[in-house]
């Protein structure tokens, strides 16, 4: 996988962010929020075009800039959307903004979900918490391109249920009768009538074929790295699963030196990777 | 092609020269640490007391804080201001070759892929004339990583000591353009300049083996009690990667009073423990894991993507470390587990 195609922003200076304005927001848990954008300028907001799986880098102008997936599927060119768990000082201003607001956008940035590798493919989705984020882009690509790919599974899990996130989701996937949707929360409540238990476990249950299959999972490293053992359990080799990962940024564009996992920018050479591309490194460093 | 000559006593007047075409740099204590500065078109005093600078001349191209653009915020919204373009053509004067080598290792990550405005637009006005070392540091270690007390690769011109005079090698053709009106160098002088070359570089006695030292960092990635041990003394306080010439990790920020902000970048490392800090949790918490990075970065990432070790022996991390800390015998002490399964 190599650097995504840098046709949209790569004139001039790449530092410099457009100016986008927040149209939606969009309570997912108490302290997660979905962004509906788009670029100010009309003329780029028609020109803009990404693949699932990219990211960009976000501003709060005088706080400062974050990366975060786009959450969005290209597949509904509308407006754009990101997700955003409020845990530091942007994510804290950009949940302080409101509809109307004006935010910095630069990107997309890094490679994306391989769709001609997929396609023909049974697709096992494991995803927790926000991590669905980047899921979801690609789960509705798939979706509205529905022919072109095999069996979908999807387990998805969060700490309680209160923690789920993108629930219209969740329950228009459950509804989708070409889909095997499976959502799952840590601990349980007295009105919960789903699965109880951790998303690796719930994976092993729901047992899915690593025949003809791709597994795309993200979620928090500690969910990665005890979904990538079952999975191997389960028949899939390590070019089979795929992840997206995150990383403190700054830059977006592979020079500022900190996302890296060996040898490996996670802005540059991902945010998608194969097991097989980190799991020499996964021990130590992610 | 014969090369040029210019006696010592003309190079205030040379420099005066270039300097009706470059801003001229050249190295300076004017700031209370050697490191190049607008030359003051008089003083030459430092082809006296000069062996190299504390800080390298990366910072001529990634300087430690550099402004990105400034905003405001109006009634119609953001407003975003980028800075002017750089046009002014510069010239350093005095680059040692170590250097010169580590700023063509830096030109690769920030002209890899994205192009980097800020660093590109002053790197690629800019000359670079060497000079060679008479008197290379007992830390010194160039001529084990690929370059040498005068060696002339990465320079447009290169100034070799040979006395009262420097014999001038023209490297490159914007170098050639410098040097039209001075002097043919003799036979005599290409003699003493090999003399003086062979000198210096018989006096970097200290020496590295680096030979497969990629595929031993490698093998030895997972090895938790070496890097602990290496990593004890290691106080964290990023001198050796903030000075070190090759090193370029940055940090971005933003600062806003009132209406009008800035973004600005600067130098940053990876010793900090907040330099990979997320929210929930730090890949590198642990002291040993940054020490680590710092090692692999540049004796087996960089060689991984470019084919070239991130290291050129300048001696700075040996010599401004507080608690002496030695990538050399860090390096020469990385075990071999090459022939070992993993």
């Amino acid at each position: 996988m190599t650097v995504a195609d840098t046709r949209f922003f790569a004139q001039g200076n790449v530092y410099l962010p457009h100016i986008a304005v927040i149209e939606k927001i969009v309570e997912e848990t108490p302290g997660v929020r979905t962004f509906h954008f788009n670029l100010k300028d009309e003329k780029l907001r028609e020109e803009f075009t990404f693949a699932s799986g990219q990211f960009a880098q976000y501003s709060v102008l005088g706080v400062g800039e974050a990366p975060f997936c786009i959450s969005s599927s290209p597949t509904r060119p509308d407006h754009l959307e990101f997700a955003v768990q409020k845990v530091g000082k942007v994510t804290n201003a950009l949940h302080r903004l409101g509809v109307g607001s004006e935010i910095g956008f630069r990107g997309p940035y890094g490679n994306s979900f391989p769709l001609d590798y997929l396609k023909g493919k049974n697709l096992v989705f494991v995803g927790g918490g926000i991590g669905l984020a980047p899921l979801r882009s690609l789960i509705w690509n798939v979706l509205d391109n529905r022919d072109i790919y095999n069996k979908v599974d999807i387990v998805y899990g969060a700490r309680t249920p209160t923690d789920l996130c993108f629930k219209y989701d969740l329950e228009a996937w459950d509804k989708d009768k070409t889909v095997n949707m499976v959502t799952t929360v840590d601990r349980g409540d007295d009105s919960w009538k789903g699965k109880v238990g951790v998303v690796p476990k719930i994976l092993e249950e729901v047992a899915p074929s690593a025949r003809e299959s791709a597994a795309i999972v993200c979620g928090p490293p500690v969910m990665i790295r005890f979904t990538f053992p079952v999975l191997e359990k389960l028949g899939f080799a390590p070019e089979q699963m795929l992840t997206t990962l995150e990383k403190r940024m700054k830059c977006g564009i592979g020079k500022c030196g900190r996302c890296n996992i060996g040898n490996i920018y996670v802005c540059r050479d991902g945010p998608v990777f194969s097991y097989a591309q980190i799991k020499d490194f996964v021990s130590s460093e992610y | 092609m014969a090369n040029k000559k210019v006696s010592k006593k003309d190079i205030a007047s040379l420099l005066e020269q270039w300097r009706q075409q470059f801003a001229v740099f050249a190295p300076s204590r004017e700031s209370g640490v050697a490191a190049f500065a607008e030359w003051d078109g008089k003083d030459v005093s430092f082809l006296d007391w000069y062996r190299n600078t504390v800080v390298p001349p990366k910072a001529s191209f990634l300087p430690p804080m550099e402004e990105m653009f400034r905003f405001e915020k109006g009634t119609e919204g953001y407003n975003i201001k980028p800075r002017p373009e750089e046009e002014n053509k510069r010239l350093l004067f005095g680059v040692r070759p170590c250097d010169a080598r580590a700023i063509a290792i830096v030109d690769m990550t920030f002209k890899d892929a994205y192009q980097d405005p800020y660093y590109l637009s002053k790197r690629n006005n800019t000359l670079l004339v060497g000079l060679s070392c008479t008197n290379p540091c007992e830390s010194c270690f160039c001529t084990s990583m690929g370059t040498g007390p005068a060696e002339s690769a990465d320079v447009d011109l290169m100034l070799v000591d040979i006395g009262d005079e420097f014999l001038i090698e023209e490297v490159t053709d914007k170098g050639k353009e410098l040097t039209r009106d001075l002097k043919e160098a003799t036979e005599e002088d290409e003699a003493k300049a090999e003399q003086s070359k062979k000198a210096a570089y018989d006096r970097v006695t200290r020496k590295l083996n680096t030979e497969g030292i990629k595929d031993r960092l490698l093998a030895s990635f997972d090895d938790q009690g070496f890097w602990e041990k290496t990593a004890a003394k290691c106080i964290s306080c990023g001198i050796c990667t903030l000075l070190c010439p090759t090193c370029y990790c940055f940090d971005i920020s933003d600062e806003m009073v009132k209406q009008e902000g800035t973004r600005f970048r600067s130098w940053d490392s990876c010793g900090f423990p907040n330099y990979t800090k997320m929210p929930m949790e730090n890949p590198r918490q642990e002291k040993w894991r940054r020490v680590r990075q710092k090692v692999c970065h540049k004796y087996e990432f960089y060689p991984m993507t470019f084919d070239v070790v991130a290291c050129t022996g300048c001696g700075r991390c040996v010599r401004l470390c507080p608690v002496n800390w030695d990538i050399t015998q860090v390096i020469e002490s990385v075990p071999d587990k090459t022939g070992v399964n993993k």
